[in-house]
């Protein structure tokens, strides 16, 4: 069985939602921290009574759910979301709350929004979809997650178009705690993002998703042997690789990692985004929503290219690393 | 209620509810708030709407049937605080 990807859309601090172009200039501000350019979101959820109980994590995630289903034009018969660490705005406002008032008068709509299916359910209640509903809050690793199990689920025969998608908010007080901690005192910063894909079994695109695998491994020797399993796995040689889309944030603890990777494919292009994007959990749908961008277009905007002349965009690698502990690769492409 | 106070109870409304469309100028004091033809307000916002007579204002709605009464719209509120206060 192949899985195509028939449709995708993006909400990330790099590109502008509304009148979105390949080819717009790219703002490369130099921060730790990076905040969504964000759509009018009346054009999306065009309810205002539901539009306006939604936090925004869940309207960059519905927003951009809905306009994949716009684009790929099918009823899914799975919506699988993904999510480290969920509905953090309304959380936060809920425990605000809680505390404030002494346990006391607490509102109820942060409470009903703050779960982590949030978004996957007002997908749902928008489409009036009753299909299979599931979101996999996994760390570092939950996009993998749910995109293995959108592959599983189109395995089924009645299965043939899974939406699949993740999305994270960075909010005050979380950039504030994560850098209390000092998560980025070796390098690195924050972002947040939203990205939806249409996975189909039935409908051929440009774009295939060939294969995902998440790996846990602390040294990074055996980061090497993981990822030469994998591509054996998948009958692809080093050298097949024309782009290497690599999770490199800047922190110098996890750079060993992606330098090991980047190493064994010599004569890939390789790709960075994160010193556009910041990193959060579900990263790794905004490296895959580039991808398919980059085989769409045939072409890498100048900002993310790091090596090569990305003369060849068939087949692209991407690799994550979640803190030196969770790793995933995701194979996509033209051609396999 | 005082024109200012209204004025103070819409700006609860509108924040506690979040109502992203309206103003306290361009909130009708007059109109309905459920139905179609008024705020479209729901069962949920009934709960947000006895909190901000609890928060700011220090007052309990005792029973539906007495939050029917009330709910009506923003003129209806003001005049429940006013006598209750």
């Amino acid at each position: 069985m192949n899985v195509y990807i028939t449709a995708c859309n993006s909400i990330n601090p790099v590109f502008q939602p509304d009148n979105f172009s390949w080819k717009e200039k790219i703002e490369t501000p130099d921060v730790i921290r990076f905040t969504c350019k964000e759509p009018d979101y009346k054009a999306f959820i065009t309810d205002s009574a539901t539009r306006r109980r939604m936090s925004r994590a869940v309207k960059m995630g519905v927003a951009a759910a809905l306009q994949c289903l716009a684009d790929a034009e099918v009823t899914p018969d799975a919506i699988i979301t993904a999510t480290g660490l969920g509905c953090l705005g309304d959380t936060e406002k809920f425990l605000k709350t809680l505390i404030e008032n002494g346990e006391d008068l607490l509102n109820p709509t942060p409470f009903i929004q703050s779960t982590f299916n949030t978004v996957g359910a007002q997908v749902a209640i928008a489409q009036k979809n009753t299909c299979y509903n599931t979101t996999y809050v996994h760390r570092g690793i939950a996009f993998e997650n749910a995109l293995t199990d959108a592959i599983l689920q189109l395995g089924e025969s009645a299965v043939k178009n899974v939406l699949t998608g993740a999305y994270e908010e960075l909010t005050d007080t979380s950039f504030d705690v994560q850098r209390r901690l000092g998560m980025f005192r070796r390098g690195g910063r924050a972002g947040e993002g939203s990205a939806f894909f249409m996975l189909s079994s039935e409908t051929e695109s440009f774009c295939r998703l060939k294969a995902v695998n998440v790996a846990f491994c602390q040294e990074k020797s055996e980061i090497r042997e993981k990822l030469l399993a994998f591509l054996c796995q998948n009958d692809i040689n080093p050298d097949d690789i024309d782009i290497f889309i690599s999770g490199e944030s800047g922190n110098t603890d996890e750079q060993p990692f992606y330098d090991t990777v980047e190493n064994a494919f010599p004569s890939a292009s390789t790709v960075h985004y994160k010193h556009l994007s910041g990193d959060y959990q579900t990263v790794s749908s905004f490296a895959l929503w580039l991808a398919v961008k980059i085989i769409e277009n045939q072409a890498v905007p100048a900002h993310f290219l790091k090596t090569g002349k990305a003369e060849k965009m068939d087949k692209i690698l991407i690799y994550n690393n979640f803190r030196n502990i969770n790793h995933s690769f995701i194979l996509c492409g033209r051609q396999f | 209620m005082s024109e200012l106070d209204i004025i103070e109870l819409k700006k609860h409304i509108i924040e506690d509810l979040n109502l992203e469309d309206y103003t306290p100028e361009t909130l009708d004091a007059a109109a309905p708030l459920f139905g179609d033809e008024g705020l479209g307000l729901d069962s949920i916002d009934v709960l947000e709407l006895i909190l901000v007579l609890e928060k700011y204002y220090g007052l309990r709605v005792a029973s539906p049937e007495e939050g029917k009464k009330i709910f009506q719209t923003v003129q209806t509120i003001a005049d429940y605080i006013a006598a209750n206060r």
